[in-house]
C-alpha cells in the first residue's frame, strides 16, 4: 500500500519542546547544508574474536574507557581523542564473496607511554604477549605486544628530539613536557 | 589538540603518499626517506612504513625476534568520515580506486572499505543521524 503523504497531518499535534541544538541541526538539514562536523579525533576498527577478552585487556590493561556495548558484537572504547571500534566479524561485516574479516595482520594502533620499559614490565606481568619487545628507532623507542584475539599494539616513548622532527605538529601546538610523563587526556 | 597515531605497512612508500594525499587528502608532515613517511588528516597520524628485513635499519619496520618481517593488509583499519559517502565513492571509483565491497548500510552509519595500492584497509563513513534512521524506518503496519 503506497503511504498517505498526507498522514501526517491527520495525527494528533503533540506539543514538543525541541533542545536548541536539535532545532539548529534540523533547520541546516532543511536548508540543504550540511551541520558542522562536531566529531574530533579519529576512529579505528579492530576485529576481535572474544568481545568480553577485548574489552577486558583494553579497559584494564591499556587504559581505555569503554564508552558503549550495545550488543554482544560491538564495543565502543575511548583513549584520548582514539576511538576503538572492536567488532567480532560477522554477517555484517563479510564481503560480498562471503568472505569474513579476522584479526591480525600487522597494521596498528600507536599509544604513547612515558616510560616505556616501565610499561612493558608492567604488562608482561600481567601475562601479555609481545611480538617484539623494546626496539630502539629514529627518534622513539617502541614495543609491539597482542591483544587476546592477536591484533597488534604499539607502544611507543618519544626520545628527546623526536617533536622537533615533525615540525607542523609542533607548530600547531605547544611542545608536550615528556617529563611530565602521559598526558591525562583521557575522557 | 591530541593526535591519535596508526602504523600502516606499505610496501611503497611514494605511491602510498600518493594515495593518501590525492584520494583521501592526507597532508604529507615528511618523508625522511623511502622507507618512512608521516601524514595527517584532521586529529589522525598516519605513519606509514616500508616492511625491511634483518640487515634494515632498527624501528617501526623491522622484522620480529624471529625473522618474521611485517607485510600490509588484513582487515584492521582506521576510519574516514565522509559527509556524501555515495558521492565519494563514485568520484573514487573513477579515478581508479579499488573497493573490497560495496556500500553497507548498518546502525550507525553507512561504510565502505577502499584499498591503498599496498592492500591495507581504510573505512569509509557516514553517519546516519538518528533522527534520519527513525525517518527512513518502515512504518509499522
Amino acid at each position: 500500500m503506497t503511504p498517505d503523504p498526507l498522514e501526517a497531518l491527520r495525527l494528533p499535534i503533540m506539543p514538543v519542546e525541541p533542545r536548541p541544538e536539535f532545532t539548529a541541526s534540523l533547520l541546516r538539514r532543511l536548508r540543504g547544508a550540511r551541520a558542522p562536523a562536531v566529531g574530533r579525533g579519529a576512529t579505528v576498527r579492530y576485529f576481535v574474536a572474544d568481545l568480553d577478552a577485548a574489552v577486558a585487556f583494553y579497559r584494564d590493561d591499556l587504559g581505555f574507557d569503554e564508552e558503549l556495548r550495545p550488543s554482544p558484537s560491538f564495543a565502543m572504547l575511548y583513549r584520548g581523542d582514539l576511538r576503538l571500534l572492536l567488532s567480532v566479524p560477522g554477517r555484517a561485516h563479510a564481503l560480498p564473496d562471503g568472505t569474513l574479516p579476522d584479526p591480525g595482520g600487522w597494521n596498528r594502533i600507536v599509544v604513547e607511554v612515558a616510560d616505556l620499559g616501565a610499561a612493558v614490565e608492567a604488562l608482561r606481568g600481567r601475562g601479555i604477549r609481545f611480538r617484539h619487545e623494546i626496539v630502539t628507532g629514529v627518534g622513539v623507542r617502541q614495543a609491539l605486544l597482542e591483544d587476546p584475539s592477536g591484533n597488534p599494539v604499539e607502544l611507543f616513548e618519544p626520545l628527546a628530539g623526536y617533536h622537533e622532527r615533525a615540525p607542523r605538529a609542533a607548530k600547531e601546538q605547544p611542545t608536550p613536557d615528556l617529563s611530565t610523563g602521559e598526558r591525562e587526556d583521557r575522557r | 589538540m591530541t593526535t591519535v597515531s596508526v602504523r600502516y605497512i606499505v610496501n611503497d612508500i611514494d605511491a602510498a603518499i600518493g594515495f593518501y594525499t590525492t584520494r583521501l587528502r592526507f597532508e604529507l608532515q615528511m618523508r625522511p626517506n623511502d622507507l618512512f613517511a608521516m601524514l595527517r588528516h584532521g586529529d589522525l597520524r598516519l605513519v606509514l612504513v616500508r616492511p625491511v628485513g634483518p640487515d634494515g635499519p632498527a624501528g617501526g619496520g623491522a622484522p620480529m625476534p624471529d625473522g618474521t618481517m611485517q607485510e600490509p593488509g588484513g582487515w584492521n583499519r582506521f576510519s574516514i568520515e565522509v559527509p556524501d559517502l555515495a558521492a565519494t565513492v563514485e568520484e573514487l571509483r573513477r579515478s581508479g580506486a579499488r573497493f573490497r565491497n560495496d556500500i553497507v548500510t548498518g546502525t550507525g552509519g553507512r561504510q565502505i572499505i577502499i584499498e591503498d595500492p599496498s592492500g591495507n584497509p581504510v573505512e569509509l563513513f557516514e553517519p546516519i543521524l538518528p533522527c534520519e534512521a527513525k525517518l527512513s524506518r518502515p512504518a509499522p503496519s
